[in-house]
């Protein structure tokens, strides 16, 4: 026998092998999740189903939250479609019943991170989790007297980021282009949002330090460009060239004051925003914008998923742990112009990859109530 | 019958003189409202609402009501910034071909608004409501989140170039009224519309297609609210899904404040320019007048009342719905 045709016969009986580990993988995988519903997912999720449940597919922030998620999903082995997306839609009565109608379905055997939608909320969603036997995160929204570990282990953690020190630091930048002196406007999110009033007084705080910085007005332009743009327009009005730097408190806005200062040829006026989204960064670097602040929602989004189904697994027990670790801020990251091209390329450009295990490696420290 | 003419003259002319009021009112409180600067400020603010408020005046006209222009806007925006960047990313490079293709979307968003609304028979309110959704839902699959940018100058060159002092798409909206107005007046579409919204029945008995009217209706109504969308490309040199964000309260307010009735037959182009100037003059104006922005919502519901209260007939409507 030539060698030739040795070679053919040995790489044909691999194959065939292959070929018949492959179909019995492949049949056990088709065959299992049809007797038992959804058995891949219980094989690597240790017996749990994952869902996030959050406002909508509307925003990159949102977006990136969910990325979070499913990269912890996909880190088991698992595959995205393996995470639950319970979209809420701005409703905190459509956030509770498809928390319970995900833990019904799943027999109480749901491991779930969620935005509550609003503070009132998150103390029926978690409660709702307790009782049905399931493990839960919250992020952003909750009311000051709730906490994990009055809940039980079922609450496992809390994740949220504080406005006040990063803005500060962005306005901190703004006044000191600005020369240390003129006026300054600050365009601001929804009056009550717990967002919006830390970012104010992140601003407030480091006029404490610029005497001769005036703050000139702070209006509400609800996060949205076009509302933005309309007020920057009227404070220009109002203010003409005693305006000297915009503090935005999100990147939404900041599009918008730039194309109405675009609109009167007013060039060169420092702004700082806050998100970090990509389009911000992009102008980070072209120089039209002097900062924003990156929160890192990927990472949280992953992260809260993360404690919440390593808990329910038994990684670790939430009550042995210290308040800081079920009570903490997300990261925080202040983009210039110095390290945009930098920054785009470590978290825009690639995602990094995290190690989940991590659990509190990117925590800004405890949440601290005023 | 001279107290008659009067009276009519008042209440025509009533919008208009809310509006002088209120320049002269914010004008008195600071005087750099009343300024050349601000006015254009004024302009490109209520340029795409201007143009929403038109589609939607033909609607209102016909006694019907269409709510569909957030997502409406949303998506041709969307959709004409895609296809901008696609075709070369330059108005001069083939980018233009995507203003058709814009308008286009947007008749045929109007199309299906119509159709369902006359062939399923469901009221326009709930249908174009509905539609509204399916339009924004669109947007948000198409960027999925994410914001499309457009950095073509000669394109921006309707926010940035100049002549006397505004800027060019105050000039193009100028002209596309005066057209709205054309159409109102000096077609047979548009005085059909004053039939319809006027007496249905009689329309009908008259030997008038109403479906085929309502059906054009819309579908007028959605070449408006693409143009829209283009503009609020031009004013913000972006799309996203919440593009057409707020247009809805904007557009009905100004429709209303400007003294078209709500129950159709009533009004007409020149009113819903006069709304749109109202109340993005009390929106302008109460920043400049300095009133803190947590009075500015309560000011301007109390306005749009007093508005509507002087500028709308009511004397001889026997139910208010």
């Amino acid at each position: 026998m030539s060698t030739f045709i040795k070679d053919f016969v040995e790489r044909e009986k691999i194959n065939r092998r292959n070929f018949l580990f492959a179909s019995a993988a492949g049949l056990t995988a088709t065959a299992v999740p049809g007797i038992l519903g959804r058995g891949a997912a219980f094989a690597d999720a240790g017996g749990w189903s994952l869902a996030w449940s959050y406002r909508d597919r509307a925003s990159a922030y949102w977006n990136a939250i969910v990325s979070g998620g499913e990269a912890y999903v996909e880190s088991l082995g698992l595959t995205k479609e393996d995470m639950t997306n319970l979209i809420n839609e701005g409703s905190s009565e459509k956030s509770l019943a498809d928390i319970k109608a995900f833990l019904a379905k799943n027999a109480g055997k749901g491991a779930i991170a969620s935005d509550p939608n609003d503070s009132p909320n998150a103390r029926p969603v978690v409660e709702a989790v307790r009782d049905a036997g399931g493990y839960v995160s919250t992020i952003w929204n909750k009311t000051d007297d709730l906490h994990p570990w009055d809940i039980g282990d079922n609450y496992v953690a809390h994740l949220s980021w504080s406005g006040e020190k990063p803005s500060e630091d962005a306005a901190r930048l703004l006044f000191e282009k600005m020369g240390g002196e003129g006026g300054v406007v600050h365009l601001g999110g929804i009056p009550a949002n717990i967002p919006a009033v830390e970012r104010l007084n992140g601003l407030k705080n480091a006029l404490k330090d610029f005497p001769n910085i005036e703050l000139l007005d702070e209006q509400s332009a609800d996060w949205d460009t076009n509302k933005a743009a309309e007020l920057m327009s009227s404070y220009l009005t109002r203010y003409g060239d005693k305006i000297k730097g915009v503090h935005c408190a999100n990147d939404n806005m900041a599009y918008g004051v730039i194309e109405a200062l675009k609109a009167e040829g007013i060039t060169g006026m420092p702004i700082t925003a806050f998100d970090g989204n990509p389009e911000a960064v992009d102008l980070v670097m072209k120089g039209e914008l002097l900062a924003t602040v990156f929160t890192n929602p990927h990472w949280g989004g992953g992260i809260a998923l993360a404690l919440a189904h390593q808990a329910a697994i038994g990684a670790f027990k939430p009550s042995e742990e210290p308040n800081e670790h079920r009570e903490f801020y997300g990261p925080s990251i202040l983009v210039t112009q110095a390290d945009a091209e930098e920054f785009k390329k470590t978290y825009l450009d690639a995602t990094p990859t995290y190690d989940w295990t991590d659990r509190w490696g990117l925590s800004a420290g405890g949440i601290v109530y005023k | 019958m001279t107290r008659f003419l009067t009276r009519e003259a008042a209440i025509r002319w009533a919008p208009l003189l809310v509006l002088i009021a209120l320049v002269i009112l914010f004008t008195a409180i600071n005087p750099d409202f009343f300024a050349q600067r601000n006015f254009a400020r004024i302009a490109i603010a209520a340029a795409p609402a201007l143009m929403v408020a038109i589609g939607v005046t033909f609607i209102i006209v016909m006694g019907s009501i269409d709510l569909s222009m957030e997502g409406a806007v949303s998506l041709t925006a969307v959709l004409f910034c895609f296809a901008f960047l696609w075709l070369g990313g330059t108005l001069a490079a083939g980018g233009w071909l995507a203003i058709p293709l814009a308008l286009i979307v947007g008749g045929l968003i109007g199309l299906i608004n119509g159709l369902v609304h006359v062939k399923l028979r469901i009221p326009s309110f709930m249908a174009s409501l509905a539609m509204g959704f399916v339009g924004t839902g669109a947007a948000v699959l198409i960027t999925g989140g994410d914001i499309v940018r457009i950095e073509d100058d000669t394109f921006r060159a309707l926010l940035t170039w100049r002549i006397a002092g505004f800027p060019l798409m105050v000039y193009v909206v100028v002209i596309l009224a005066f057209l709205a107005w054309f159409i109102q007046n000096h077609t047979t579409l548009g005085r059909n519309f004053y039939a319809v919204g006027g007496g249905e029945e009689l329309a009908h008995a008259s030997g008038l297609n109403v479906r085929r009217v309502r059906i054009t209706g819309f579908v007028l109504a959605g070449v408006f609210y693409a143009i829209a969308g283009m503009l609020q490309v031009a004013k913000l040199g972006q799309a996203e899904s919440v593009t057409g964000a707020n247009f809805m309260f904007i557009s009905i307010t100004s429709v209303v404040v400007g003294g078209v009735a709500l129950w159709g037959g009533i009004g007409g182009v020149w009113n819903t320019v006069v709304g749109v100037l109202i109340v993005n003059v009390i929106n302008n104006g109460m920043v400049v007048i300095g009133l803190p922005d947590y009075v500015q919502d309560g000011m301007l519901g109390l306005l749009v009342i007093l508005a509507v209260v002087l500028s709308t007939d009511r004397r001889n409507i026997s139910f208010v719905k």
